[in-house]
């Protein structure tokens, strides 16, 4: 079988991928570059596509062309650590310049909640992306990258923006939110956290995470799917009240 | 007993966290305080269960009977992600 080939550029890192099937090009072709030097060397086989399948949880039989999409992610997930970069489950909107990134289980309304924060902004919201962002975690800041793998709706750009806040979803009937405490936040955000199957890279990843929350504001938001939600997280993240 | 070479245990500052590496059922996060991360490293070679909480009263001021408690719940939620060699 012939491999396809294709060479992009993700948190800042060349990856060259080489792929069975084309979806996988297809989907990331915003992020395409010409390079001959990666930082990153991505090669599936049917064997990544079967790990795919067998990890599976959710019940539905996805194609081989989309699994290997997953198992791309997977071997750049890995890979990333090294380079100070984390994948992390989240929606990422980006607010006049600044990072707002919403972590929650899937199923909670991470995607939701942002959406009616893009409604409530307009034109001062950007997505970076919708469920699976980079995040760079540097002495300077933290910094989150869109990705071509951006959630059931596709929502991602190819930009990157300086994380300001992560807040941790939870639904509740009434809205609320208040800063995570230092107990809590470290192990929620790392459920949010792909940890890689490598020792040594889940052991980079780890303190990444101690890192990143020395960055960056928690906070934890209960909230039901209204407007109201929107203009309560965004005041208290942004330090500047209702919008 | 001593802790399954699968799982990396990592103190955060306010607490421990155990996590599973590839190769494991349990894909989740075991979190703990510092009587939990005190276990975690006494687990890092073969230890026994009495031996584990008589490090715990040298090093935390609490009831034998607390302590004793205290590490036989933890050990419990180990064995039950498959955390422990024993």
């Amino acid at each position: 079988m012939c491999a396809l080939h294709g060479m992009y550029r993700f948190a800042d890192r060349t990856v060259s991928i080489d792929s069975v099937y084309d979806m996988v090009h297809a989907m990331c072709r915003d992020y395409a570059v010409d390079a001959d030097r990666p930082d990153v060397v991505v090669r599936t086989t049917p064997v990544d596509i079967a790990f795919e399948e067998s990890v599976s949880t959710d019940g539905i039989e996805y194609t081989d062309d989309y699994l290997e999409t997953l198992a791309v992610y997977r071997k750049v997930a890995e890979a990333m650590p090294s380079f100070d970069t984390l994948l992390v489950h989240g929606s990422c909107v980006a607010v006049d310049g600044a990072g707002y990134l919403f972590c929650a289980p899937s199923g909670t309304g991470k995607s939701t909640h942002v959406r009616l924060l893009r409604e409530l902004l307009g034109s001062r919201a950007h997505m970076v992306n919708d469920d699976k962002p980079l995040v760079g975690v540097f002495d300077t800041g933290a910094i989150v990258y869109g990705t071509p793998w951006d959630g059931k709706h596709h929502l991602s750009n190819n930009v990157s923006v300086r994380l300001r806040s992560i807040c941790l979803i939870e639904r509740a009937l009434e809205n609320r939110i208040r800063r995570a405490e230092a107990a809590e936040a470290y192990p929620r955000v790392l459920q949010q956290v792909y940890r890689p199957m490598n020792q040594g890279a889940l052991a980079r990843t780890l303190s990444l995470v101690d890192t990143l929350l020395a960055l960056t504001d928690v906070w934890v938001l209960g909230c039901n799917m209204d407007r109201k939600a929107a203009e309560l997280s965004f005041a208290a993240m942004s330090g500047r009240g209702a919008p | 007993m001593r802790l399954n070479a699968n799982f990396l245990a990592h103190d955060t500052g306010n607490g421990w966290v155990l996590v599973p590496t590839g190769g494991t059922a349990f894909s989740g996060v075991v979190r703990g305080n510092k009587t939990f991360g005190e276990i975690l490293k006494a687990l890092s070679s073969e230890v026994d269960e009495a031996e584990i909480a008589c490090r715990i009263r040298e090093r935390f001021d609490a009831p034998e009977d607390v302590v004793e408690l205290d590490v036989a719940r933890a050990l419990a939620e180990l064995r039950r992600v498959g955390a422990l060699d024993e």
